[in-house]
C-alpha cells in the first residue's frame, strides 16, 4: 500500500520536502533483519520487518503532534523510533509510517546542582555522558550500550545496564516527560505539568509514568516521547576521558580512585554470596558480568585480540592453545567485572578494603592477567563508556539472548550449569558459535543498589549462513521448552513472541492471547487493553504494547 | 568484485549504527561527535553505511530500483572511510567502504553516474586532468625549477604535483617548495611535467573503475620506462592511489606523501628551521592520507568458518582500520617549527571528519561539500586555532572556499607553506 498523494502531500507540508520521503530503496533502509539482534523471537532467515509507507524526520514536537494528529485524521498507524536497535522500532504490519527522531537530538539541559539532563529522543549515551562529565556528573548507560537513546531506554524499554548498581535504571531515573500521546495531544507529566521544571516524574503535576511506559517500556506503540529529563550520578574522573591506545585497543588510564577488577570465585555459591556482600556494602560504580558474553571457552581469548591492534579473529585457534590463555580462562569461569569508583580517596581504600575482604570470604579473587595495565585500562573505558556492545556481534553479525535469569542471583547461579550445559550439546551441532556453553552475561545489580541479576546466554550465529539460523531457531525453541519443563518460564529468546511472529508482523489475535493468557499476571495486558482504548482509540500503534481483552 | 559479492556483509552488518558516530571511545561532546558527513547531513538511514548496506541487498534483490535518490544516497558518499573506522571498533568481517565503492562501481557501470561527474571524466579522458583544464599547461607550476622532466631523462625519485597543485595557482607553490626540499636534500628527482596524468585515484572514488584502471596502467608505464623506484607526492589522494591502489595493478614503486620525506629530514637533522612562525594552528588529518593511508599488504584467500560459525579468512587477511595510517609525521613537523603551537581538534587521526572535497561530492553536491567543510572548520574555531594546516591541496582548497563563503578569517594552509616560511 503506498500513501496516498494528498496525505503524503500533507505530511510533507509539516515536515518539509527534505525530511520524508518514500522511495523503496529508503524505506528498506528502515527495515530490520529478523536474523539478527536482540528481537527476542526467532531467529528467522531472510525475513524482515514489514516496509513502512514512508518515513519521516520531524524536528519539533509541534512537528510530531501535527504529525499524529494527521494519522488519527487518515487512520495510519505510526511507529517512532530514535537509535534503531533491534526490531521493536520498526513497523509491525501495512499501513505504518516510521517516524525517525535523529533530528531531534539535543541536550536542552543539564541542570548540575540537581543532577538531571533535560533531552530529546535523538541524544545517545555517549554524548550525555561526555557532556555530564564536564560537570562531574555521569549518566546511567543501559545494556545496548552508548549508540543508543536514553530517552528511549527510559520510556521505551527497561534501561538496564552495567552501571545499574551505582546509576539505577533508566526506568528509576526517568523524571518529568513531554509526550505527544496516540492521539496527537500533549501530556507533561511530573513537575512539568505543573509548571514546576524538569526535576521530577511524579509530581506536583500528573505522574503518569506507569500509564505511559506501560509494562517494560512502550516500545514505539504508544504515541511519540519527545523530551525528557533523566536523572544523572556523581562522575568523580576527569572531565574529559584521556583515551590512548591504537584502535581497537582504545584505553583509557584514570586515577587511583577507578579500578576495574574481574574477580572469579572456587563455586557459584561464593559467586552469589560475593553478590549479596556487594549489595550489602554499597561499594562499587558498575559490576556486570560482561566478558564472559564471548563465551566462557572464548573470552580470555577474545580479550587478548581486542587489546592487540595487530591481531584479529583468525588469530583466535592460536590463543586458544596459548597455555597461559587456557590458564585464565580456566581460572576466570565463574567471574565478572566491578568497577570501583571512590568519591574520595578515603572512600576508595574502604571500597577496596571491603572488597578484599568479601573475596576472602568467599574465597574469590582477583583475575590478575585482567590487572594488567594495558587489558585494565581497555576493560576500565569498555565498561564506563559502553563504546564497544556491538562486539555482541563480533564473530558473525547475529546473536540474541536465550534463557534470561531474572532473580536473586541464588536463582541464576543455581541453574548456570544445567542451562551452560544444555546449550554445550547444542553448539555440537554446529548451528551456533561453540563458545563453551556458559555466555551467560548481565548485570549484578538489576536494579538500583543490587538485589537482583538478569543474565541472558548469549548466542551468536551466521544470519547468511540459513542452516545457521534455522539451527539457532531450533535451539531456542528447545530452550523454551526446557524453561517451562525446569519452571524457570519463556526466555529471552521468545519474550516479544506475542508483538512479532516469523513473517516479521504482529502475530493472529489468537496466538497473542495464548501467550498473555499463559503469562503469570493476564491482568497486566488487561489493564493495559483499557489504557490503550482510552489513550490509543484509534490503535495506531502495535502489539509491542502488549493487551488482552477482557 | 561484484555488489553481489557483498551480500553475506549485507546480512551479517550489525545494523548498529555505530557508522554513524567517531568511535564512541573517544566522543569528547555532544557537537563533534558525529563522523559520517553524509548521514550527518542527510539524516536518512539510507546515506550510512549501514543504510547503504540496506539500500545494496534492496537493488540487487530487485527490491528496489534506481532513482534520483538512490542516485543521491549513493553518489553523496564521500568515500572518506569514517564509517569503516568505527564499524571496524568491534567488527572483523565487514569492509562497509570497500561495499561503498563497489555501489558506486555498480552504478557508474549500469549507466547511472551524476552528469558532474561525466563532465570530469570527458576532462580525464581529452585533457588528462580533473579539471578541465587544458593538458598542455600542466606542467607550467613547474617551468622555473630546474628539475629533470622525466618523459625525456631518467631518475629514480618522481615528484608527482597530481591535478590539482599542477592547476591551481593560489596551491602550488607547495609543489615548488616540494621540489626544491627534495632538490635541496640531494635526492635525484624529476618530474613528468606537462605529461604528467592524473592518478585516477578521484575518479575511482567517484565509480569510475575502467578509468582509473586505464589511468593508473598508463602511468605505471611511463614510471616503468623513466626508471622511478619511488613516487613522492603532496597530494593524499594521490598517494592513496599509488600506495593502496596501484599495487593490485601490480606496483612495486615506493610511495611517500611529503609529510614523511620531511618529517625524516628533520630527524636525520638534515633540515633545520631558523625562522619561528608565531602561529596556533590544527592539523586537519586527510582522509587518504591518515585512515585511508596505510600501507597496502597483497592478500588473496578465502573467508572460512572457526568454532561453527565465527566468520575468518585464510590465511589471515589484513585489517585496514586506520590503526596505521601517516598521523605523526606532520605533526613531528608542526612540532619542530619554532613559534607553532599544535593545538587538536576533537575528531583527529583515525576519526577525523571529512573536508567534504571526497567522493566527487565537491563537484556534484557543493553546497553539501561546503557545509562538511564549514564543519571542520567550526571545529578548528573551538580549538583557538588561527590556522588550519593540511597535507592535501583537495582538502585545502575546500576549506579556502568554505572559509571564503562563510566569511571567517581562519588561516587555511599546507603543512609545506608552513615549512618554507620556517626556512
Amino acid at each position: 500500500m503506498t500513501l496516498a498523494r494528498n496525505v503524503y502531500k500533507a505530511l510533507e507540508d509539516i515536515v518539509g520536502p527534505e525530511n520524508i520521503s518514500d522511495d523503496p530503496a529508503v524505506l528498506d533502509s528502515y527495515r530490520y533483519s529478523l536474523a539478527h539482534t536482540a528481537i527476542h523471537i526467532g531467529p528467522y532467515y531472510d525475513t524482515f520487518t514489514p516496509r513502512g509507507e514512508a518515513v519521516l524526520l520531524p524536528g519539533s514536537t509541534e512537528e510530531v503532534q501535527a504529525i499524529v494528529k494527521l494519522c488519527n485524521k487518515y487512520k495510519i498507524k505510526f511507529k517512532a523510533s530514535s537509535t534503531f536497535w533491534s526490531a521493536q522500532g520498526y513497523p509491525s504490519g501495512e499501513n505504518t509510517i516510521q517516524l525517525d527522531m535523529r533530528r531531534m537530538d539535543r541536550i536542552l539541559e543539564i541542570d548540575e546542582k540537581n543532577m538531571f539532563a533535560v533531552i530529546e529522543p535523538g541524544v545517545i549515551g555517549a554524548t550525555l555522558q561526555a557532556e555530564a562529565m564536564k560537570l562531574g556528573l555521569n549518566t546511567h548507560l543501559p545494556g545496548s550500550g552508548c549508540s543508543c537513546s536514553i530517552l528511549a531506554g527510559a520510556t521505551s524499554y527497561f534501561g538496564s545496564g552495567p552501571s545499574n548498581l551505582y546509576g539505577g535504571w533508566h526506568y528509576d531515573n526517568l523524571l518529568a516527560l513531554e509526550w505527544v500521546m496516540p492521539t496527537g495531544e500533549i501530556l507533561r507529566t511530573g513537575s512539568l505539568g505543573a509548571g514546576c521544571g524538569w526535576f521530577c516524574g511524579e509530581g506536583p503535576g500528573p505522574s503518569m509514568k506507569g500509564v505511559a511506559r506501560g509494562f517494560l517500556g512502550a516500545k514505539g506503540a504508544m504515541g511519540v516521547f519527545t523530551k525528557c529529563a533523566i536523572k544523572l550520578f556523581a562522575w568523580p574522573g576527569p572531565q574529559t576521558l584521556p583515551v590512548e591506545g591504537t584502535i581497537p585497543a582504545y584505553r583509557v588510564s584514570l586515577p587511583d580512585n577507578f579500578k576495574a577488577y574481574t574477580v572469579a570465585f572456587p563455586s557459584w555459591r561464593a559467586w552469589a554470596d560475593a553478590a549479596h556482600m556487594i549489595w550489602d556494602a554499597g561499594i562499587g560504580y558498575l559490576a556486570h558480568r560482561q566478558f564472559n558474553m564471548f563465551g566462557r571457552d572464548l573470552k580470555f581469548a577474545m580479550i587478548k585480540i581486542l587489546t592487540d591492534p595487530t591481531k584479529t579473529l583468525g588469530d583466535l585457534e592460536e590463543l586458544l592453545e596459548d597455555p597461559e590463555v587456557q590458564k585464565v580462562t580456566q581460572e576466570s569461569m565463574r567471574d565478572f567485572q566491578i568497577v570501583l569508583a571512590g568519591m574520595t580517596r578515603r572512600d576508595m581504600a574502604w571500597q577496596e578494603k571491603v572488597l578484599d575482604e568479601i573475596l576472602r570470604r568467599t574465597g574469590g579473587w582477583k583475575v590478575e592477567a585482567m590487572n594488567e595495565p594495558e587489558i585494565h585500562d581497555w576493560a576500565l573505558l569498555y565498561l564506563i563508556r559502553l563504546g564497544h556492545k556491538n562486539l555482541n556481534l563480533v564473530y558473525a553479525g547475529g546473536y540474541d539472548g536465550c534463557f534470561g535469569f531474572l532473580g536473586a542471583p541464588d536463582y541464576g547461579t543455581t541453574y548456570v550449569e544445567e542451562a551452560a550445559e544444555f546449550k554445550r550439546e547444542w553448539e555440537k551441532r554446529g548451528a551456533i558459535v561453540e563458545a563453551g556453553g556458559d555466555c551467560m552475561m548481565g548485570p549484578i545489580g538489576g536494579q538500583g543498589g543490587g538485589g537482583t541479576c538478569l543474565w541472558e546466554n548469549f548466542t551468536c550465529f551466521d544470519p547468511h549462513d540459513k542452516d545457521s539460523v534455522e539451527g539457532t531457531l531450533e535451539f531456542f525453541d528447545a530452550c523454551t521448552e526446557l524453561g517451562l519443563k525446569r519452571g524457570w518460564g519463556v526466555g529471552m529468546e521468545k519474550w516479544n513472541a506475542a508483538a512479532r511472529g516469523p513473517d516479521g508482523r504482529t502475530p493472529p489475535k489468537e496466538e497473542r492471547d495464548r501467550i498473555h493468557l499463559a503469562a503469570p499476571q493476564p491482568s497486566v495486558f488487561r489493564y493495559q487493553h483499557r489504557v490503550k482504548e482510552a489513550l490509543n482509540p484509534n490503535d495506531l500503534g502495535d502489539a509491542y504494547y502488549e493487551t488482552l481483552e477482557d | 568484485m561484484a555488489l553481489e559479492d557483498f551480500a553475506a556483509e549485507m546480512d551479517r552488518c550489525s545494523q548498529c549504527s555505530y557508522c554513524k558516530w567517531i568511535p564512541f571511545d573517544q566522543v569528547k561532546s555532544w557537537r563533534f561527535a558525529k563522523n559520517c558527513p553524509s548521514i550527518a547531513y542527510h539524516n536518512f538511514n539510507s546515506y550510512s553505511a549501514r543504510g547503504r548496506y540496506a539500500v545494496a541487498r534492496s537493488l540487487i534483490k530487485g527490491q528496489s530500483g534506481y532513482s534520483d535518490t538512490v542516485r543521491k544516497i549513493v553518489f553523496t558518499c564521500m568515500t572518506c572511510g569514517s564509517c569503516d573506522v568505527s564499524c571496524k571498533v568491534c567488527r572483523y568481517n565487514l569492509e562497509p567502504l570497500e561495499m561503498a565503492r563497489e555501489l558506486k562501481f555498480r552504478l557508474v557501470e549500469d549507466g547511472q553516474g551524476l552528469d558532474e561527474h561525466q563532465a570530469i571524466i570527458e576532462s580525464l579522458n581529452k585533457e588528462h586532468n580533473t579539471l578541465g583544464r587544458p593538458r598542455a599547461e600542466r606542467g607550467a607550476w613547474a617551468d622555473d625549477l630546474d628539475v629533470p622532466r622525466l618523459y625525456a631523462d631518467k631518475a629514480e625519485v618522481l615528484f608527482h604535483a597530481g591535478c590539482r597543485f599542477s592547476y591551481d595557482r593560489e596551491l602550488q607553490g607547495v609543489a615548488r617548495t616540494a621540489v626544491r626540499l627534495l632538490k635541496q636534500a640531494g635526492v635525484d628527482v624529476g618530474i613528468m611535467g606537462q605529461r604528467e596524468m592524473c592518478c585516477g585515484g578521484r575518479v575511482y572514488s567517484m565509480g569510475y573503475r575502467e578509468t582509473f584502471t586505464r589511468f593508473a596502467q598508463a602511468n605505471l608505464k611511463a614510471w616503468d620506462r623513466a626508471g622511478v623506484k619511488t613516487v613522492v607526492t603532496s597530494c593524499a589522494d594521490g598517494y592513496h592511489a599509488f600506495k593502496r591502489l596501484y599495487p593490485k595493478l601490480g606496483s612495486q614503486v615506493e610511495v611517500l606523501h611529503t609529510v614523511e620525506f620531511i618529517a625524516r629530514l628533520i630527524k636525520e637533522g638534515q633540515l633545520t628551521f631558523r625562522t619561528a612562525v608565531p602561529l596556533t594552528v590544527t592539523y586537519h588529518d586527510p582522509c587518504h592520507l591518515g585512515r585511508q593511508g596505510e600501507p597496502y599488504v597483497p592478500w588473496e584467500g578465502v573467508e572460512k568458518k572457526i568454532k561453527n560459525q565465527i566468520v575468518v579468512y585464510e590465511p589471515r587477511r589484513p585489517r585496514y582500520n586506520g590503526a596505521w595510517g601517516v598521523y605523526d609525521p606532520p605533526r613531528d613537523i608542526l612540532r619542530s617549527i619554532p613559534g607553532v603551537e599544535l593545538v587538536e581538534m576533537e575528531r583527529i587521526r583515525e576519526y577525523s571528519w571529512c573536508c567534504g572535497a571526497g567522493g566527487g561530492v565537491r563537484e556534484a553536491y557543493p553546497e553539501f561539500s561546503r557545509w562538511t567543510a564549514g564543519e571542520r572548520i567550526e571545529e578548528a574555531r573551538a580549538t583557538g586555532a588561527e590556522a588550519l594546516v593540511s597535507a592535501c591541496p583537495w582538502c585545502e582548497r575546500n576549506f579556502k572556499d568554505a572559509v571564503k563563503a562563510l566569511g571567517d578569517s581562519l588561516q587555511v594552509y599546507d603543512i609545506v607553506e608552513l615549512v618554507q616560511k620556517a626556512m
